[in-house]
């Protein structure tokens, strides 16, 4: 066992005083000499054929430095997703269009002194369009008559559909004792991350490209410019500088290509910055879901078949989908022996689906959750009981899946989340003075699961590490901290290896020319993938010293070793002990002086579920008929957790984002006008501190034995499960079942309420049995 | 087109600044642009998210929908006088003890509507707190964290009032 110092401490974050003083510097705030602006002209129809574009009178707008269209550009299709190459990904974006698919399409580009300057070009620039009929819903595009999106792709609207299979489906439902069965609808939802999307692009010479940009997966981007521009990846450096957070939309392209085309075109660093409107329908959206699930199961609780049929709402283009699709397949916790699962993506002209936090666990978790509830209730069993009946437990396989899980502390969770809901009953029964009649409260629990690293098990890393002359550390990882402080935990995990303190770490991260090859800020990556890469270079640091070591004392390597942070040198009977750093310090300055680096790769085998149960507690009112969400419980097996303030803060920020994404959260279009409504954050609300259940963290105890010192992931885990859980709190306070996201007014049932919407008592006696 | 120019005076972090701008200039494009205080964010640009909340008197608003001559004559505060020199301001130690800060994108302008708070209230209650700041998104921490911070600072200022009686009492 590793000998815990700094890890499992909470030192704060290492970039946190820049942050609070305003030094931090984020993409916008940098400064390159010459810079100017560039802009992106969008579509503003959902559907439609460039017929012409008159650029005339555009390029008299004074500050203007150039116009790029369609024509001007590579037609070479890519697929922006910041994933590994894989045959899953379909290459059907362009980086200009003459045929754009949906409202923020990218039609044409403009490079000018100043913003205001490209603001006034682009109004300048005539776009004559032909329209062409748009399809927002799966159910619109699957239809007959539904306009073909991609028909070089598909001959429907279904692009690509993702299996997964273990038994035999039918002969489980036949067998199962009770087979329920439901729809449920998800919301497409938009990530609004602080910090909107931003890059600056500088071509020097025909042949060698920088960016720095808000960018999770730099390392993916550079692979696809490089293809798309046609330059080795040694000429395209891309650095990530201050993120303000990132929640899957940047891993992906956004307006790098066209920003470097446009660089190339007037010899000077162009920087794009989204404003928040393109931010909402121009970037990406988390997958709008019908999700049609069927759960067989005995009248002894346990769990025969699992049927689930998801219809992902993929957008205008590929991107992501089928990846998304695939991954929701790999987070199913329960013992279920018959399991089929189809997952299709559907071409729309909605706004382009990507990459976000849960990456299609959310929505598919949202519908699990629900009807083993309703089981629950139907089979009169405990819903925590009856989860943990059919819970996965170490040295058993998920359903479809070919590793046994190696850390599962499922039941320390339920119990540490158990305590704190009991000590919230007992405070609450002494405040309660309102009648019953008028608010009523209660409970809903859910469980889930996610992934360290691609569940594809794609997670891969590399880490060099440099001693200095006086023992503190260079530690480069290719890891992109965007907010979450992985560059905070990685030090830990050194200084910890090394027995040094964090002061003694410096980082250099993402930063394509100075770091080595890590996937990406995705798929909560960076503990386990970059976290296993550092522990791993650290221990090469250590042998490689050990060597040294062995020379400078000659002495055989046998006569040294390493135990609680100090090396143990044995000589003539004689013994001499040295830390990290004085070891450093012997080895460096003299007649045989060597520099001692480290370095490691670390490809993923595995990437181990962490686990969490989730308890909310929901007021309905029946005044006013709003539903409020009081309380919100967390628990989290996250293996070791590294830095726990880290832990509980990723934690009480998913909860944040799950209690959106059942209350407020919903990126509306207008059918009618066939334009998006969500275009800022007012049309598009999420939660504020006013709107926001006390929050409570639980870290169970856990270890993961393929985890860097024991750890395994929780960025998205935390916001899987909490839409559920309030669901299910939801359908026990108002008595009704819930199926779709959000709740609104419309959520409370007529029957339920006091007051009609025009203040006019119900006339029906209102059951206080509900 | 003539651009009309237009000067404003403003003092800034302590500082009078005699500036020229254009009459479209917000608070925002002049503090970033103009003078190069870049700590002041801008997270939408319609005054929505309030990143970019600056004091103008002693009052939180949010910089992109102000214009830079509104603030003629005005004083305005950002993130950068927060702190003394290297010594940070309480409130900003809290945050970063209690892991109030993680992408940062929002902490400059939360920072500042939590002074605003603080400078008129000595001691705001929990409800206080979280209405002061209901103006400020942050999507990473769910708030509470950093509600935490303002309380710890009240916490601490709550300790340091009762307690300084008794120390003058001693040194007297």
């Amino acid at each position: 066992m590793i000998d815990v110092n700094i890890v499992g401490d909470s030192p704060p974050r290492r970039e946190s005083v820049l942050k609070v003083t305003g030094q931090a510097t984020y993409t916008d705030d940098l400064l390159i000499p010459g810079m100017v602006y560039g802009m992106v002209v969008r579509s503003p129809h959902a559907h439609a054929k460039v017929k012409n574009i008159n650029i005339e009178v555009a390029l008299k707008v004074p500050g203007v430095l150039g116009i790029l269209g369609p024509e001007d550009v590579p037609r070479q299709n890519f697929n922006c997703a910041g994933s590994p190459p894989s045959p899953l990904l379909v290459k059907d974006e362009q980086i200009l269009t003459d045929h754009p698919r949906h409202v923020g399409d990218r039609i044409a580009a403009v490079v000018a002194e100043t913003r205001s300057a490209c603001e006034q070009v682009i109004q300048k620039i005539q776009i004559e369009y032909e329209i062409l009929p748009a399809v927002f819903t799966v159910k619109k595009a699957m239809a007959a008559d539904a306009p073909l999106l991609h028909p070089q792709t598909t001959s429907n609207n279904i692009f690509k559909t993702i299996t997964a299979n273990q038994g035999d489906i039918d002969q489980g439902l036949a067998q199962s004792e009770i087979v329920f069965s439901d729809v449920f609808q998800l919301p497409a939802v938009q990530h609004v991350a602080m910090e909107p999307i931003t890059c600056i692009c500088h071509f020097i010479g025909k042949d060698s490209l920088t960016i720095w940009g808000t960018t999770q997966t730099p390392f993916q981007e550079r692979r696809v410019l490089s293809e798309l521009l046609g330059l080795p990846e040694s000429q395209i450096r891309i650095i990530k500088p201050f993120m303000g957070g990132g929640f899957g939309a940047r891993q992906q392209l956004h307006n790098q290509h066209i920003g470097a085309l446009l660089s190339k075109a007037v010899k000077r660093p162009v920087k794009i910055i989204n404003t928040r409107e393109e931010e909402m329908y121009a970037s990406a959206v988390r997958h709008e879901v019908t999700a049609n699930l069927k759960i067989g199961v005995n009248r002894s609780g346990l769990l025969q078949a699992f049927d689930a049929e998801l219809f992902f709402n993929a957008g205008a283009y590929g991107s992501h989908s089928p990846v998304v699709a695939a991954a929701a397949s790999r987070k199913l916790q329960y013992k279920i022996p018959h399991y089929r699962y189809q997952g299709h993506c559907v071409f729309t002209n909605a706004p382009v689906a990507g990459a976000m936090r849960g990456y299609g666990n959310p929505q598919l978790s949202f519908a699990r959750e629900i009807m083993m509830d309703r089981i629950a209730k139907e089979l009169n069993m405990d819903p925590v009981a009856f989860r943990l009946l059919n819970h996965i437990k170490v040295g058993e396989k998920f359903p479809a899946a070919t590793d046994a899980i190696q850390s599962c502390a499922i039941e320390d969770c339920v119990q540490g989340a158990n305590r704190i809901k009991l000590a919230i009953d007992k405070k609450a029964k002494l405040q309660i003075n309102k009648s019953e009649n008028e608010i009523n409260r209660d409970w809903g629990v859910a469980f889930a699961c996610h992934t360290s690293g691609p569940s594809s098990n794609e997670g891969m890393s590399g880490c060099l590490m440099v001693a200095n002359d006086d023992g503190s550390i260079q530690l480069m990882t290719g890891s992109a901290d965007i907010g979450q402080g992985s560059e905070t935990t990685l030090s830990q995990v050194a200084a910890e290896v090394l027995g040094l303190t964090l002061a003694d770490v410096a980082v250099t991260a993402a930063d394509t020319g100075h770091t080595p090859y890590d996937t990406g800020t995705f798929a909560s990556s960076q503990m386990y993938v970059a976290g296993n890469a550092v522990k791993k270079a650290a221990d090469n640091l250590l042998s490689r010293l050990k060597l040294a070591l062995a020379e400078k004392y000659d002495v055989p390597m046998e006569n040294i070793v390493w135990e609680k942070h100090q090396f143990i040198i044995s000589k003539h009977n004689k013994s001499d002990e040295l830390d990290f750093k004085q070891a450093i310090q012997q080895v460096t300055f003299h007649q045989k002086g060597t520099i001692i680096m480290g370095s490691a790769s670390f490809k993923a085998g595995a990437s181990p579920p962490p686990f969490a149960v989730c308890w909310a507690q929901v007021a309905a009112d029946r005044y006013t008929n709003s539903l409020k969400v009081l309380h919100v419980i967390e628990a989290v097996d996250v293996g070791t957790a590294i830095n726990p303030k880290i832990v509980s803060g990723q934690v009480e920020g998913g909860i944040s984002m799950g209690v959106g994404y059942a209350m407020m959260e919903q990126v509306e279009i207008n059918h009618r006008s066939q334009k998006p409504i969500s275009s800022d954050l007012l049309h598009y609300r999420i939660p504020l501190s006013t709107d926001m259940p006390e929050t409570h963290v639980y870290i169970a105890k856990s270890y993961e034995p393929t985890g860097p010192l024991g750890a395994k992931s929780v960025g998205e885990l935390a916001t899987v499960p909490v839409a559920a859980a309030i669901a299910n709190a939801v359908a026990n306070v108002l008595g009704e079942p819930v199926n779709k996201l959000p709740f609104s007014l419309q959520s409370v049932p007529a029957n339920y309420r006091l007051f009609t919407r025009t203040g006019e008592m119900e006339h029906k006696e209102v059951n206080d049995d509900n | 087109m003539e651009v009309q120019e237009i000067k404003v005076e403003i003092e800034v972090n302590g500082t009078f600044q005699q500036l020229t701008v254009a009459p479209q200039t917000t608070l925002l494009e002049l503090l970033r642009e103009q003078i190069g205080l870049k700590g002041t964010k801008q997270g939408c640009g319609v005054g929505q998210c309030g990143a970019c909340t600056v004091l103008l008197n002693g009052n939180p608003v949010n910089t992109c929908s102000l214009l830079a001559v509104q603030a003629h004559g005005h004083k305005v505060e950002t993130i950068e006088s927060v702190a003394n020199q290297d010594q940070l301001h309480p409130l900003q130690e809290a945050f970063v003890a209690e892991h109030a800060v993680q992408c940062g994108f929002c902490t400059p302008g939360m920072v500042m509507s939590s002074i605003a708070l603080l400078k008129k209230t000595s001691q705001p209650k929990r409800k206080e707190i979280l209405q002061a700041i209901s103006g400020n998104t942050c999507r990473c921490t769910g708030y509470s964290k950093i509600v935490k911070a303002v309380e710890h600072v009240v916490d601490d200022r709550i300790t340091r009032i009762t307690i300084s009686p008794d120390r003058e009492a001693v040194h007297d």
